[in-house]
């Protein structure tokens, strides 16, 4: 299983489309409770994702961004497997730091604030808020790293 | 007879009429190839939520061993009752009989369950067309429980059919975020009992030359990745042949795309012969599984009857623009058969009158 390179295969697939498919040599994901990193020879791993940024390090060397190789992608809720040589990401929405519309995430914010306030007593009403509120703030920030 | 000046007329305006077919062929064509790529790379995460969920339903038992209880409401099997019918057709006409044999599917399923309620669900502007002008719409009361809080609950049938809801405009412009709303509230409904299975209408749509109507169950999931048909309809031979010879004229490939590899990469997301670490619960992630994988399954539906309109409206128009170049084609011999009769009568008149002299 090892190959010399220690490379990971890493994978980002929304419903839509097959958004990011390279070699890299770490990715960071955004958990349901926590940010995490995964290295080559990971432990086999299944995981919720929550809304944040998916950072791959040392992707491809045609494709560089900015940030010293490290790519950037917000994404929204989802599955993750981590096997030792790949990782494969599942996420219900994945942006590019440039896709995002901060009027959009600003919207969403205030929407989900005021479905938080209006939730009462109802928890399922008040998740959802939460997991507004979560995206929004996760797409803000990824914006304003960006900027 | 009519005259030549008629007769041009004629040509002239059946010609600016195929001008017109021949352009919305080729727009449909376009859009056809578009709807194909994107159902295509739409597969890979259909693929892996199954796969995942295949395994991990080997992992977790689905009945739980302490209750005897199922893990998940939607593996619930009830006797059928209320079912729900979602009916995916086109946003525009001049598609052939693409929306007529939909609803035609649709009105058989609805006949032949004389029995059982049905709520329908329509997507696409046609068939929310005609539901709507055939059935009642679905009414719903504002109740107050115990607890003081207000929910929506559904008033008394009006009928044995009714309209529960539509979404127009869906298929213009596909988003996932939007079926899966959809994909929700379904689910929602099958969990608080308030409908016992879910159907689906739609026109399947592998490549050209390989399509069909079906209706599939959505819900209950009686086994992951295998897809539940209720009734099926193949198109005729012939039908399938002046859609085969459209595609070659617009340049479309008759067979689907070589996506093989990518499927079998695809079928092995979770299911590495490991003990994973399961961040959260094996049940919990099931859990969350469970509603992207219905969602997933409207999405594939959605795409693959938004490609078919397109293919079946390039088909009607091929047809159009054929039959229109016949029609000139006879005109034109008509014409001149009545131009030539004219030049002769004329002639015979010079003769006659020359003769007389």
């Amino acid at each position: 299983m090892a190959d010399e390179t220690n490379q990971l295969r890493v994978r980002l697939v929304t419903p839509e489309r097959v958004l990011f498919e390279a070699a890299a040599s770490a990715v960071e994901l955004p958990a349901k409770n926590g940010y995490m990193e995964v290295l080559f020879g990971h432990a086999p791993l299944m995981a919720e994702l929550g809304a944040g940024d998916v950072i791959v390090h040392g992707a491809g060397v045609a494709e560089t961004d900015g940030v010293a190789g490290a790519q950037h992608y917000n994404v929204s809720w989802g599955f993750a497997e981590v096997l030792p040589d790949r990782v494969t990401i599942l996420a219900s929405d994945a942006l590019k730091p440039e896709e995002i519309g901060v009027d959009r995430a600003e919207e969403q914010l205030v929407r989900g604030q005021k479905m938080w306030s209006e939730a009462g007593e109802s928890e399922e009403a008040y998740t959802e808020a939460l997991h507004v509120i979560a995206e929004a703030e996760a797409k803000l920030a990824t914006a304003a790293e960006k900027h | 007879m009519a005259n030549v000046l008629d007769l041009r007329r004629r040509i002239r305006s059946v010609k600016n009429t195929r001008q017109i077919t021949k352009a919305m062929k080729m727009v449909s064509a376009a859009k056809l190839r578009r709807a194909q790529e994107r159902a295509l790379s739409a597969r890979p995460y259909a693929r892996m939520i199954t796969s995942v969920l295949q395994s991990l339903t080997g992992r977790i038992e689905i009945f739980d061993p302490e209750t005897g209880n199922l893990r998940h409401p939607l593996f619930a099997t009830r006797p059928e009752k209320r079912v729900l019918l979602i009916i995916v057709s086109g946003d525009k006409g001049f598609a052939g009989a693409f929306n007529s044999n939909i609803l035609k599917t649709a009105f058989q399923f609805i006949e032949t369950n004389p029995d059982k309620e049905i709520d329908v669900e329509a997507v696409g502007r046609k068939g929310r067309d005609l539901m709507r002008r055939r059935y009642k719409a679905a009414e719903y009361v504002e109740e107050t429980d115990e607890h003081g809080q207000t929910r929506q609950v559904r008033a008394e049938r009006k009928g044995r059919v009714e309209v529960s809801g539509d979404h127009p405009g869906m298929l213009l412009k596909l988003e996932t975020a939007r079926v899966f709303k959809l994909a929700e509230s379904v689910i929602a409904r099958y969990v608080h009992e308030e409908i016992d299975a879910a159907y689906i209408v739609y026109n399947e749509f592998k490549s050209v030359i390989q399509q069909r109507l079906v209706v599939e169950r959505l819900l209950p999931l009686i086994e992951i990745g295998s897809q539940q048909v209720a009734a099926a309809v193949e198109p005729t031979e012939e039908e399938r042949e002046r859609a085969g010879e459209a595609a070659i004229s617009a340049g479309i490939a008759l067979e689907p795309a070589d996506t093989q590899e990518a499927d079998e990469e695809a079928r092995r997301f979770g299911t590495a012969q490991v003990d994973y670490i399961y961040e959260q619960p094996a049940r919990e992630l099931f859990n969350g599984l469970l509603p992207q994988y219905v969602s997933s399954m409207l999405y594939h539906a959605m795409t693959e009857s938004v490609a078919a309109e397109h293919a079946a409206r390039m088909t009607a128009m091929d047809s159009a623009s054929n039959n229109a170049s016949d029609m000139i084609d006879a005109y034109t011999l008509q014409m001149n058969r009545a131009r030539q009769a004219a030049i002769t009568k004329e002639i015979i008149e010079i003769v006659s009158g020359a003769a007389a002299v």
